[in-house]
Order: C-alpha cells, then sequence, then structure tokens
C-alpha cells in the first residue's frame, strides 16, 4: 500500500513541479506589476531589485557585516539558547515522566510557565540580562524550552505498557527500561518537539534583534525598516525563510535516520 | 484429571481470584481457579470471551497481583517478573526501533551476555522460527505471521523454563493461524519447554495441546480438563480429533 502511494507521488510529481513554476512566475509577475505603478511603487521594490540586493548582501555588507555574518550571528545566538532549551528540557521532560516525585515537584511550576508566550520573557530578559547577547540567549531559550519539555515528558509518560511488560519479562532492570524501552519510545515526541520549538526560537532571535543589535538578521530588517529601504526588509525576510527552511529539512533528515522505525519518520 | 503424582508440578496455581474495583463497581474476573502444569507439557487454556485470560496469564508472569490465592514457579511464590517465564503476546509487542535481531536477542542483551555469544544463539531461534534473511529488518516491515514468529523467537532465546502464550495467532488469518500452529508444534518437538497458551479456537486446542484445560466464561474457572492423547502432527479431520472436537462443543454449548 505504501509503495503505490509513493509511485503515484512520483507519477504526480512533473504536473506538481510545473504548477510550483507557475504559481512563482504569477507571484513575481504579479509583483513586479504592482512595483511598477506609482505611489505604492515607492515602498514596494521590484521583484529583480530585491533580487540583485540579496545576491549584492552576500559580497557588499549591509551596515557592518555580509549576509552570511548576518546569518552566523543569528543562528549562534539560536543554537546557543535553543541548545540551552533542549538540555534542560529533555532531562526535565524525562523526569517528570519516570518519578511520580520529579512530577509532584515539577509540574507544577512548569504549569505556570507553560501557557506563558515566549515573547512575553522579552522586558525581564532585557532587565536581569541587559541588551547584551545573554538576553537573547535566555529568551530564545525560554521560547524552545516549553515545546521540547512538553513533548519529551508526553512521550516518555506514555511508552506503551505492554512494551514495558515484555522488557520486564526479559529480565530488564529499571534502568535498563528507561534507557532501552522509555527513552526510544520518547524519541518521536522529541522530534516533533525539536522541529516545533526550532520554528519557535527562529522567531524569536528575530524579535530579540529587533530590539537591539548591531547585526543579524532580524537587525537588516529593521535596519531597513528606519531607513525605509523595504528592498533591504524585503532581503532580510527572504533570508529568514530561507534558513528557516533549510534548518527544518536538516532536522527532517536527521529524523528520517534516528527513526527509520517508525511509520511517521517516513 | 489424571496426575503421575510423582513429578512435582512446574506451574501451580492455587485457588486465585482477581476483581477489578472501579469507583463503586466490581468486577471478579477469576474466582478461585487452581490449575497445575507439568514439566515440557503443552497446556492449552481454551475458553469463550475476552474475561479473565489474559489476567491470569498476567498473573501467573508476575506482572500483576492476584487479589487472593498464590502462584507458583518451581515451588516459589511469584511476586515479580521472572525471566524464566517467556511470554508470548496477542498483539505484536515487539520493540519497533529494534531489528529482528535485536528484538530477538534482547533478554540475553540485559543479562549481559556476550555479543558474539547472544548473536548465534538469536541467530540459532530466528532460523528455526524461518526468518533467516529477515535478521536486519525493522517489524514495521513485517507480515503479523513474521511479528509473531519473531516474538516466539525472543521469547526462545531468553531460555525460558516455561512459555505463556496469550491467543498469539488471534489476530492472523485463518491460513497464516494453520501454519503459525504448524510452526508452533515443529520448534516445540524440536526444543521442549512447558507451555501455556491461551486460545479461544477448539481446533487450534487440540491440534497443539497435550491437555486442553476448558474455562468458563466470567468469573473465569475451570469447566473441565481434557486428554489429547493423539499422535503428533495431528491431523484436523482425523476421527480422534473430530471426536474430541465433539466433546468440547458439547460441553461449550451447555455452558452456553
Amino acid at each position: 500500500m505504501n509503495r503505490k502511494k509513493k509511485r503515484s507521488f512520483a507519477g504526480s510529481r512533473t504536473e506538481a513541479l510545473v504548477y510550483g513554476i507557475l504559481s512563482l512566475v504569477i507571484l513575481l509577475a504579479v509583483w513586479h506589476l504592482v512595483s511598477l505603478g506609482g505611489r505604492i511603487g515607492k515602498f514596494f521594490p521590484s521583484p529583480f531589485l530585491v533580487i540583485r540586493d540579496f545576491a549584492n548582501a552576500f559580497v557588499h555588507a549591509i551596515g557592518r557585516n555580509t549576509m552570511l555574518e548576518h546569518i552566523f550571528f543569528s543562528l549562534r545566538r539560536v543554537l546557543v539558547g535553543f541548545g540551552l532549551g533542549v538540555v534542560v528540557g529533555i532531562p526535565l521532560g524525562l523526569v517528570m515522566a519516570c518519578s511520580k516525585a520529579g512530577r509532584a515537584f515539577f509540574m507544577p511550576l512548569f504549569s505556570i510557565v507553560r501557557p506563558i508566550p515566549g515573547l512575553a520573557w522579552i522586558p525581564l530578559a532585557i532587565l536581569w540580562f541587559g541588551l547584551g547577547e545573554q538576553s537573547k540567549y535566555f529568551l530564545i531559550c525560554m521560547t524552545a524550552l516549553v515545546g521540547i519539555t512538553m513533548q519529551t515528558f508526553f512521550g516518555a509518560l506514555y511508552a506503551d505498557p505492554v512494551l514495558i511488560g515484555a522488557a520486564r519479562m526479559l529480565g530488564a532492570g529499571k534502568f535498563q527500561l528507561f534507557v532501552h524501552i522509555i527513552l526510544p519510545s520518547a524519541i518521536p515526541n522529541i522530534f516533533a518537539g525539536l522541529q516545533g520549538s526550532f520554528a519557535g526560537a527562529w522567531c524569536a532571535v528575530i524579535a530579540a534583534e529587533m530590539i537591539r543589535s548591531d547585526e543579524g538578521t532580524g537587525w537588516i530588517i529593521f535596519n531597513g525598516m528606519n531607513y525605509a529601504n523595504t528592498a533591504q526588509v524585503i532581503v532580510g525576510m527572504v533570508a529568514i525563510g530561507l534558513v528557516g527552511l533549510i534548518a527544518s529539512t536538516l532536522l527532517k533528515a536527521l529524523e528520517r535516520r534516528l527513526c527509520a522505525w517508525n511509520i511517521q519518520g517516513k | 484429571m489424571e496426575h503421575s503424582g510423582k513429578v512435582a508440578p512446574i506451574i501451580e496455581c492455587r485457588n486465585v481470584s482477581k476483581t477489578f474495583k472501579n469507583k463503586g463497581n466490581s468486577l471478579e474476573v477469576l474466582q478461585n481457579l487452581s490449575l497445575s502444569v507439568r514439566e515440557n507439557e503443552f497446556v492449552v487454556l481454551l475458553g469463550p470471551g475476552q474475561c479473565g485470560k489474559t489476567t491470569l496469564m498476567n498473573i501467573i508472569a508476575g506482572l500483576e497481583p492476584a487479589t487472593s490465592g498464590e502462584v507458583f514457579f518451581q515451588g516459589e511464590r511469584v511476586a515479580k517478573p521472572n525471566p524464566k517465564l517467556g511470554m508470548v503476546y496477542q498483539t505484536t509487542a515487539l520493540f519497533p526501533w529494534l531489528s529482528v535481531m535485536k528484538n530477538v536477542d534482547f533478554g540475553p542483551r540485559m543479562r549481559h551476555m556476550p555479543r558474539k555469544e547472544r548473536r548465534e544463539k538469536a541467530q540459532h531461534f530466528i532460523d528455526l522460527v524461518g526468518l533467516t534473511g529477515f535478521e536486519k529488518a525493522y517489524p514495521i516491515k513485517l507480515s503479523g505471521g513474521m511479528r509473531q514468529r519473531v516474538g516466539i523467537a525472543r521469547a526462545y532465546c531468553n531460555d525460558p523454563a516455561v512459555l505463556l502464550m496469550d491467543e498469539p495467532f488471534g489476530h492472523l488469518d485463518a491460513q497464516t493461524r494453520y501454519s503459525m500452529q504448524d510452526a508452533i508444534e515443529r520448534i516445540w518437538s524440536r526444543e521442549k519447554r512447558t507451555v501455556v497458551f491461551i486460545t479461544n479456537n477448539i481446533e487450534e486446542a487440540i491440534f497443539l495441546a497435550d491437555r486442553i484445560v476448558l474455562l468458563t466464561n466470567c468469573p473465569t474457572n475451570v469447566k473441565k480438563e481434557i486428554l489429547v492423547d493423539l499422535p503428533r502432527p495431528r491431523d484436523y479431520v482425523s476421527r480422534g480429533f473430530l471426536k474430541i472436537r465433539e466433546d468440547i462443543s458439547k460441553i461449550f454449548e451447555i455452558t452456553k
């Protein structure tokens, strides 16, 4: 059944490609036409101008850095903050799932923090950590933490009791149960959490850079707005979109390798 | 009931009862059930309905406590899971993230058996259940019958003294079911173990059992025991087979 589905998809691939290119061409054409129209055109640069500026940005600096450097700054912030979220969130989720005492202790705290959107931490982040890198790491970490913790928690909590029983019957001790059953059971959920949280973290870094920074993709947008340079704004948006797309593709590929056994990982 | 009397039973259930209580409602699924199984005996628990059989199996396995009564395994009271009892499940309880090989050698791995040794052992049982060549496949790629074969190999590979099989072929189509019955009969005659096998299929019971324990439905208790004294492998349409089949059908119609 699986194979059939794949084949029919492959059959319509050319069709999908044609439609995809068509929609892109129409978008560019309409965009270009609108940009020609006098007053609107002032804040609506032609797509070709944007593409040119985007390519230029890799060679000539916007502000003090070239595009690759801006992306590097943003990515570094995301990776540090997101990494902190992973390092705290996964163990926290596992502790809450596996230990009754752990759940009783952390769950109330977590339930209070959970519904607070990550961006609501901006003022506290600034007051506690200033306007430098630390506040950005904190903000991104808080954004990513909730999703990662929740998904890890549910994944580990709902490990199949029949499988746990089977492993116990085969002689697995408590620690072995954790390593060989509970952890692998949670991995598909953990990956779902990582993917969702990465998107959140990438949002948070843009917000953080708009508040105060001298570089990064979020800064490109904000700086473009300050100078009424719409082309620069759109160049920044395109960069953000592309980096987000690449990152989520990489995470997907990693998931596919680690969860080859799982039907969701196909 | 025929008992040699000389050999102590390997499994003995004494007056086992189990009642589930849930907010004032209580459901008695096992009532004062006593049962003994001799070493290397193939005992089939045959009963209608969905009541009590799996619970009885879990109690024998030490996965669930009885409300009252006791279960003894090799003379000792069962209180927690014992790797000497191997379990084959109704649904595939294979670990989906492990390959066939790693599922089968799971038990020895938990006991830290050296890799080479446990791989050889697992290979032996994979070959025995007829899955040679599928060592690296994940369970999701296997058919229902193949998955049950992996489950059987996994249970065997852990060197259990007793195999507990809880309707292992219940979810298979009729054709696969026959071939699995053949397979289990063949494996059992080559690797003798005590087997406690649950089913609701009369033919399956007669084909496999040394002794059939007929169970009543809800609360489950022993209705009658029948010795199956037919040469193996058995013929589904032989006179002896059909005679036992008729006897059992009569008994069940009365219980209805």
